[in-house]
């Protein structure tokens, strides 16, 4: 019998799945795809279960969603450490060697990543209205975050940061000094993040590009290149506007947020 | 040749094939039956993830439940226009330009948005209010205005004018010696009007949106904040109760009372189910046409 190839994360299902094993998207529903190519992010049903290594995911809750992680012996998840619900107390806690703290600290980025271990269950939720986006990550891939977009990693994936470059970008670009990159090496990883109101997803061509609301901006592939442009509008004889927008260029995937704080016009 | 209209949109009232599963002018379903309720109110169905309207030549998607983006795809003849801060992305062949808005400085003093943008196809551009709710649709007939309450406002079609008229709604209190001006709509209201055609204009609602017909002198109180739109033709007024009682807390100079907003037929009006009470700190000591009821 044919498999189901999830439309969100590509990853092949038993025929009587419901939703994605690798990612909780539904199966049995259509993707979401506007006229221009944006992709909605899967509304993850209550309850959604899928898996990563050893251990499970469950996604509750609908307008401030909590992932309840079930982690298997050996499986550990890294987050930032506010982001903690509860957990069940044999669940160790310790904190992630990040490097660079000075330059985090200028960055305005968490000092403190927090390492969960199985055996044992521990929930996670951002305390704020949105979705969870589920991205596995495949070998070799790199997908660069807006900082504090970010939920929950597994234990195969690398975290490290990357400065934004150029003055214009950092100061005008609204997504900071630095952004999150995640890269796995072996295992195929999986990567949470929490999108501020409604998430959705383009899929760039080789020199396409797009206009986005830096605010709006929340993840890359990290072949997507990035640059802040100043548009200019005249106001009046002696007045005049600037708007910043983020410009994407492809190839790779963009994800953006309906809910931002709009940034980037003086 | 057009196919001839086959149904009326209840929201909207404006004809359609009804082949589709929303109308192709406001978005609205058509497949659900209208919920009414016992009092009048009609609750607006939100509109459907990836439903279509269609205006001139473009059209516009509407995606995402929770806080709603508005894609549109513009022809080469049509262009928009926002509040810049609504931006959420653009292809780089849409023409993105100021509008030129008269009264900056009144503007500034009302706390409206000083920059409009227009956006000319061809190509996609997406709006997005920011916030959580549903996104209204108001398909505009040549020559017919409504007034909107400030900052609801998402995008409108560029043969629909704007101006901006002071809202004529207010209260002033005091308390001790502090005195305070209180403007529960804001100090001024946004008017539409289509012009030459039928406009559209899209308007962003917090919670849930129901509307209105009110007849001629029928007259409803509504909290002044969870007012979205009118017809021009509706006249609205304070409405000021207080209830009976012979506590401290029932005297008129503290906060035991009601500031309600009459709204006056004839005209459709639109309210959200999410609002702010009105401060009510102090004794109303000054006040913009009002009625006051002491039970």
């Amino acid at each position: 019998m044919d498999r189901i190839e999830c439309q969100w994360c590509k990853a092949q299902n038993e025929p009587e799945r419901t939703s994605c094993t690798t990612c909780g998207a539904p199966l049995d529903k259509k993707n979401l795809v506007s006229d221009s190519g944006w992709a909605e992010a899967p509304r993850l049903r209550d309850m959604t279960e899928f898996r990563f290594s050893n251990s499970t995911c469950q996604i509750e809750g609908e307008i401030v969603p909590v992932a309840e992680l079930a982690l298997a012996p050996g499986d550990s998840v890294f987050f930032e450490h506010h982001v903690m619900l509860w957990k069940e107390p044999q669940v160790p806690l310790s904190a992630m060697n990040v490097p660079g703290g000075g330059r985090r600290m200028l960055g305005g980025m968490p000092h403190i990543m927090s390492l969960a271990h199985g055996p044992g269950r521990i929930a996670l939720s951002k305390d704020a209205t949105g979705e969870v986006v589920v991205l596995p990550i495949h070998p070799s891939h790199e997908i660069d975050v807006r900082e504090h977009a970010f939920l929950a990693g597994t234990h195969s994936l690398n975290y490290s940061f990357e400065r934004i470059k150029g003055l214009v970008n950092i100061l005008h670009g609204g997504s900071g000094m630095y952004m999150d990159r995640f890269v796995t090496q072996g295992e195929q990883g999986l990567l949470l993040l929490h999108g501020y109101g409604n998430v959705f997803q383009k899929t760039l061509q080789p020199g396409e590009q797009i206009l986005v609301e830096p605010g709006g901006f929340l993840y890359k592939d990290s072949s997507v290149r990035m640059d802040t442009i100043k548009q200019s509008f005249k106001t009046g004889p002696f007045g005049s506007h600037n708007m910043y927008l983020a410009q994407m260029t492809g190839p790779g995937r963009v994800g953006v947020q309906s809910m931002y704080v709009h940034h980037g016009s003086e | 040749m057009s196919t001839p209209a086959t149904y009326t949109c209840p929201y909207c009232r404006l004809g359609s094939d009804g082949s589709g599963t929303s109308c192709p002018h406001c978005g609205a379903p058509t497949d659900i039956r209208a919920r009414v309720t016992k009092s009048g109110w009609a609750e607006q169905p939100p509109i459907r993830d990836m439903a279509r309207i269609r205006f001139n030549r473009s059209t516009c998607q509407i995606s995402g439940m929770y806080v709603p983006v508005a894609e549109l795809k513009l022809d080469p003849e049509d262009s928009v226009y926002f509040s810049h801060h609504v931006l959420l992305h653009s292809e780089p062949s849409v023409q993105l330009d100021m509008m030129r808005m008269a009264g900056g400085w009144n503007r500034m003093l009302a706390g409206m948005p000083l920059i409009m943008m227009t956006a000319r196809g061809p190509g996609h551009v997406a709006i997005s209010a920011d916030h959580p709710g549903e996104t209204l649709a108001v398909p505009l007939p040549p020559n017919h205005a409504i007034d909107v309450v400030e900052h609801r406002f998402l995008v409108a079609t560029s043969n629909v004018g704007y101006q901006w008229e002071r809202a004529g709604v207010w209260y002033m209190t005091q308390s001790g010696d502090e005195q305070e001006t209180h403007y529960p709509l804001g100090p001024t209201m946004d008017r539409f009007f289509a012009q030459g055609g039928p406009g559209l204009l899209l308007l962003h609602g917090p919670g849930n949106t129901f509307i209105r017909d009110l007849q001629h002198g029928e007259r409803i109180l509504i909290q002044p904040s969870s007012l979205i739109w009118k017809d021009r033709s509706v006249r609205m007024f304070l409405h000021l109760e207080y209830p009976r009682g012979n506590y401290w807390f029932s005297s008129a100079r503290w906060q035991a009372k009601s500031i309600w907003l009459v709204l006056q037929g004839p005209g459709r009006v639109a309210v959200q189910s999410v609002f702010e009470r009105p401060e009510t700190v102090g004794a109303i000591t000054n006040s913009s046409g009002a009625t006051t009821q002491y039970w």
